[in-house]
């Protein structure tokens, strides 16, 4: 292999079937060529590759190809034409139905009213069956906290800390533990956020918020 | 050999010319079909033949390819050549026919029916053709593209779609594998002649 070569004996050598069926580009054929000049082995794999082509060439000659028979195929384009024409008519049917205005309308109308059937008659869907704590419930008028003590606060001294508070049991525990506790006096909104943040701060606590007149924060 | 200038001038006026029959095609011309018909039957139903080895295989695959070309002519972006795009759908078809026969190694052992060699054909032709047989389909679409259909290794990697790195390896693997076969089955064919003298 020539030093010089801008092409290595490995590409050169893998390029040499498609340099022997004239298909290679001119730059690239040019260092084939270059490279087989100065390369004993290449020109040996060439003269094979030629002589592989030949003996193709001839077996390719000697190969009978019956005369082309179009009858099944125009068979099977007839067939998917007369399906895309069968497509076509249905179409054009619609298009010819929805040209007159009042066909529109009429089919406009029609439209509507099914849907607006389908809308009164579907039977609702359930509503989800959940609340959260701050959903509103309807409670007499006054003040009120929402409040989930931990599970391990002993009764007693749940009492004791409602006592203190002036507060009093009107609902709960919930299914989660919420108790609804009504201030024991009306309060300014900054006294009853107080009484909300000691109990929040309270260790016995879970969580603590004000409710006011019917459920509404 | 080298093409020369009125080979490239005559090579881009067919390749313009089945251009304009496919476009025709795209516009569902019946006689543009045909016309398209006729140019590629003995092409592709010689490389279906060689490589279904059935003859009523490869006739019914390439009515299905020429099918594929009635119907998706519309898809053809022209980002290849329109013989690349043909021959895409024929090797894809051809695969797809050399998976679904069952038997296929035992009908590449009968390949002989279809590529009938007359007798007055050389011994090379038959020891080829006995090699060719021998290769795996990927291999073998290579070499048949290659030297029978004399496409570029470009193309031949557009037709395949994969890259052109994975043509010539396939093209590598597939003249190492005739280098060992050929002198086997030269061997081989000498010693039937033996035999039978």
């Amino acid at each position: 292999m020539n030093r010089r070569d801008p092409i290595s004996h490995e590409q050169a050598s893998e390029l040499l079937p498609w340099l022997v069926n004239n298909s290679l580009a001119e730059a690239e054929r040019d260092l084939v060529h270059e490279h087989a000049s100065s390369c004993v082995v290449c020109r040996r794999e060439l003269r094979e590759l030629e002589n592989l082509r030949d003996s193709i060439s001839d077996a390719s000659a000697a190969t009978a190809i019956p005369a082309p028979d179009m009858r099944r195929i125009n068979a099977r384009i007839d067939a998917l034409i007369e399906k895309e024409s069968r497509g076509q008519l249905l179409l054009a049917n619609i298009r010819e139905f929805f040209r007159s205005p009042w066909r529109f309308a009429f089919a406009a109308q029609t439209a509507v009213v099914a849907v607006l059937a389908a809308v009164l008659l579907w039977p609702p869907a359930d509503e989800p069956e959940f609340t959260t704590l701050t959903d509103p419930q309807t409670l007499p008028e006054g003040q009120y906290v929402r409040v989930v003590f931990k599970p391990t606060l002993p009764a007693s001294d749940l009492s004791s800390l409602l006592d203190t508070m002036n507060l009093t049991i009107v609902d709960g525990p919930s299914d989660r533990g919420v108790y609804t506790l009504r201030l024991s006096a009306t309060l300014t909104t900054a006294d009853r956020e107080a009484i909300v943040a000691d109990l929040s701060s309270n260790d016995d606590v879970v969580f603590a918020q004000s409710v006011r007149n019917g459920g509404q924060r | 050999m080298t093409r020369s200038k009125a080979e490239n001038s005559a090579s881009e006026q067919k390749a313009a010319n089945e251009l304009a029959l496919l476009d025709a095609v795209r516009r569902r011309d019946r006689g543009a079909f045909s016309e398209l018909y006729r140019l590629y039957h003995p092409r592709l139903r010689g490389y279906l033949n060689r490589i279904l080895s059935n003859a009523a295989i490869a006739e019914e695959v390439l009515d299905d390819v020429m099918f594929v070309v009635w119907k998706d002519a519309r898809k053809f972006r022209g980002q290849a050549a329109v013989s690349s795009w043909i021959f895409g759908i024929a090797y894809r078809k051809a695969m797809t026919a050399i998976r679904k026969e069952s038997r296929y190694q035992s009908q590449l052992d009968h390949g002989a029916d279809v590529n009938t060699v007359p007798a007055k054909a050389s011994q090379d032709v038959e020891l080829i053709q006995a090699a060719l047989v021998q290769l795996s389909a990927h291999h073998r679409q290579v070499v048949e593209l290659t030297y029978f259909s004399g496409f570029s290794y470009q193309e031949i990697a557009t037709i395949a779609d994969c890259p052109v790195n994975t043509v010539k390896t396939r093209m590598f693997h597939a003249r190492r594998r005739l280098k060992y076969l050929l002198p086997i089955l030269a061997g081989a064919d000498e010693e039937t002649d033996r035999e039978q003298a």
